[in-house]
């Protein structure tokens, strides 16, 4: 599948990501490439195969007890960052 | 003194005969940095006031005859995708240049009670996101056995730095290879362990289902005693695996006669280098007169592997990268609104690969094309996972080269990324599937380039693995 422009431009919205004008087209056509390749995933058939969004490796993996424990740099980090300064986020109409 | 003829036992056993002190030995391996790295480029940053004191604290210990730790005084370098307290942690990118993390990562941390000192920190690519080292935020890392060639990446500092002895372990991460082919391409050894083996915790995320730390040295006897005191169950990743960890060490030199090692089919096709096909079938010979047998075996969906990794790595990295927006790590762009903020903070601090996977994922994880990209590349997943689960029940160990290449020259691949992600074919599946996988010199081609063996082992087999590998080291 092609990539155009107006996709890259669309995508690095939802990315957040702001794409100069002259990145465009080198982007899309650099995307392109990488998509055709891998619409060779379409030469299987997966439609009865379990997706594998992580390996299970048959091990009881961390569940951790509600309890409160110390943790390295939890206290320093609260203690220089009191807050996070942002842009004005509220505006008027 | 010069490291590079040095293992972290004789080092130890140095310290112990009082033949040497740690002062010396971090003193001067400092100078070897100050003489070596303005070629290689290996270190993003050094730590000599803190190495040097813990090196005065360990000698007085000596002196005054305590036991000593089994790395103690064993200089290690650390690739910069891993948190060190009070330390600038960048993985390469200038978006967390000026980024000092509150905590340490585990794996570092216990390295540390085992006695060893950080030197310093590791160059990489972006958020360890290539095969080079050429995409680091900073500058590209050389290849100590010929500057005009890329160590591999994304641990390339971590590698070369080993390579050049600035460093006697180093520890890097592997998402697709990138302990591997670094160890490959600078002739040392490296091992990617099972996920969950080893924690995450203080690994800064690229992706996260196929990220593990690894370690790198000049043999793997140094690597089996790190990736000792390294593995285990951590309660901070949870992902790490509570089950216990065996003494890989000890179990170095169990008997390999009668091992069953497996040679796929699909690793020996177009685009093997002739001299790398060559050493990796002479490795084969080796195993042959240990007493192994050879069976030739089929992974049939090797060649949907990048692919598949390319989708479910990019899409992971596009969502674990939207933490760095401006507001609170290194870099900010400011502006008028929020939403300028984000995007320009997100335009300036990363790389081009950076931004190119972050589109891809996106694109992998946006409505109308999950289902097609990155549902399927799950399922692809599966395929690849059965493939293995299918050949460890015929033989015992996977053999093959590490990579297709020897090391390629700088800016060889830069202008053309797909290029760049088809050399990781060797070293992708095993991430995938979660399983360990160790490279391991196997000899040098016409030009003194370093080649690399590759093997593979079961979930949780690292013991066996380590084992096949050090027989192979010392025939």
């Amino acid at each position: 599948m092609k990539i155009s422009e107006a996709d890259v431009e669309y995508v690095a919205k939802l990315a957040v990501l702001e794409v100069a004008d002259d990145e465009k087209k080198e982007l899309a056509e650099q995307l392109s490439r990488i998509v055709e390749y891998v619409d060779k995933l379409n030469e299987l058939d997966v439609s009865r195969i379990e997706p594998t969004p992580q390996v299970v490796t048959s091990v009881k993996h961390a569940v951790r007890d509600d309890r409160v424990a110390p943790r390295t740099g939890s206290s320093e980090a609260a203690g220089t960052v009191k807050l996070f300064k942002v842009p004005k986020v509220i505006t008027e109409r | 003194m010069n490291l590079q003829n040095i293992t972290a036992d004789k080092l130890v056993g140095l310290y112990k005969n009082r033949d040497l002190t740690a002062t010396e030995v971090i003193t001067s391996l400092y100078e070897d940095i100050e003489r070596t790295d303005k070629d290689v480029h290996a270190f993003l940053s050094i730590c000599r006031e803190r190495a040097l004191e813990e090196a005065r604290r360990l000698d007085a210990r000596i002196a005054s005859g305590e036991p000593l730790e089994p790395l103690a005084g064993v200089p290690v370098a650390i690739k910069d995708n891993m948190t060190i307290r009070d330390m600038t942690t960048t993985c390469g990118s200038r978006i967390l240049e000026n980024y000092v993390p509150p905590y340490t990562a585990t794996a570092v941390e216990r390295l540390r009670s085992a006695g060893a000192i950080v030197v310093g920190k590791t160059n990489c690519d972006e958020f360890a996101m290539g095969s080079s080292t050429e995409n680091s935020g900073f500058f590209v890392t050389r290849n100590p056995h010929n500057l005009d060639r890329v160590p591999g990446g994304s641990s390339g500092g971590s590698a070369a730095s080993v390579a050049s002895g600035t460093s006697v372990i180093a520890l890097g991460s592997d998402t697709g290879g990138s302990v591997r082919t670094p160890a490959s391409f600078c002739g040392v050894v490296g091992i990617k362990p099972t996920y969950g083996r080893v924690s995450r915790y203080g690994l800064v995320a690229f992706a996260s289902s196929l990220d593990q730390i690894g370690p790198i040295a000049k043999s793997v006897r140094e690597c089996a005693q790190a990736l000792e005191v390294i593995s285990g169950f951590d309660h901070f990743d949870s992902t790490s695996a509570d089950i216990s960890v065996p003494e890989f060490v000890k179990d170095l030199d169990r008997p390999i006669k009668g091992i069953r090692i497996g040679v796929p089919k699909e690793y020996f096709v177009a685009g093997l280098d002739a001299e790398v096909r060559a050493k990796t079938e002479a490795g084969m010979r080796i195993y042959e007169d240990l007493g192994c047998t050879l069976h030739e075996i089929s992974l049939p969906h090797t060649e949907y592997a990048i692919a598949t990794y390319y989708l479910i790595a990019t899409a992971e990295a596009s969502s674990n990268l939207a933490r760095y927006d401006g507001v609170r790590y290194g870099l900010r762009v400011d502006n008028s609104s929020l939403q300028d903020m984000y995007r320009r903070t997100r335009h300036s601090g990363f790389g081009q690969e950076v931004k190119r996977r972050i589109l891809l994922g996106t694109y992998a994880l946006s409505a109308g094309y999950y289902d097609a990209y990155y549902l399927k590349a799950l399922k692809v997943r599966t395929l690849i996972l059965r493939d293995f689960q299918k050949a460890f029940e015929q033989v015992d160990i996977i053999l093959t080269p590490t990579s297709p290449t020897v090391a390629f020259k700088i800016g060889e691949k830069t202008g053309d990324p797909l290029s760049m992600y088809l050399s990781d074919i060797f070293t992708i599946t095993q991430p995938l599937a979660g399983i360990p996988a160790i490279s391991v010199p196997c000899g040098k081609n016409s030009e003194n380039l370093p080649i690399g063996l590759q093997l593979m082992g079961n979930h949780f087999e690292e013991a066996l693995l380590l084992s096949v590998a050090h027989h192979f080291e010392k025939a």
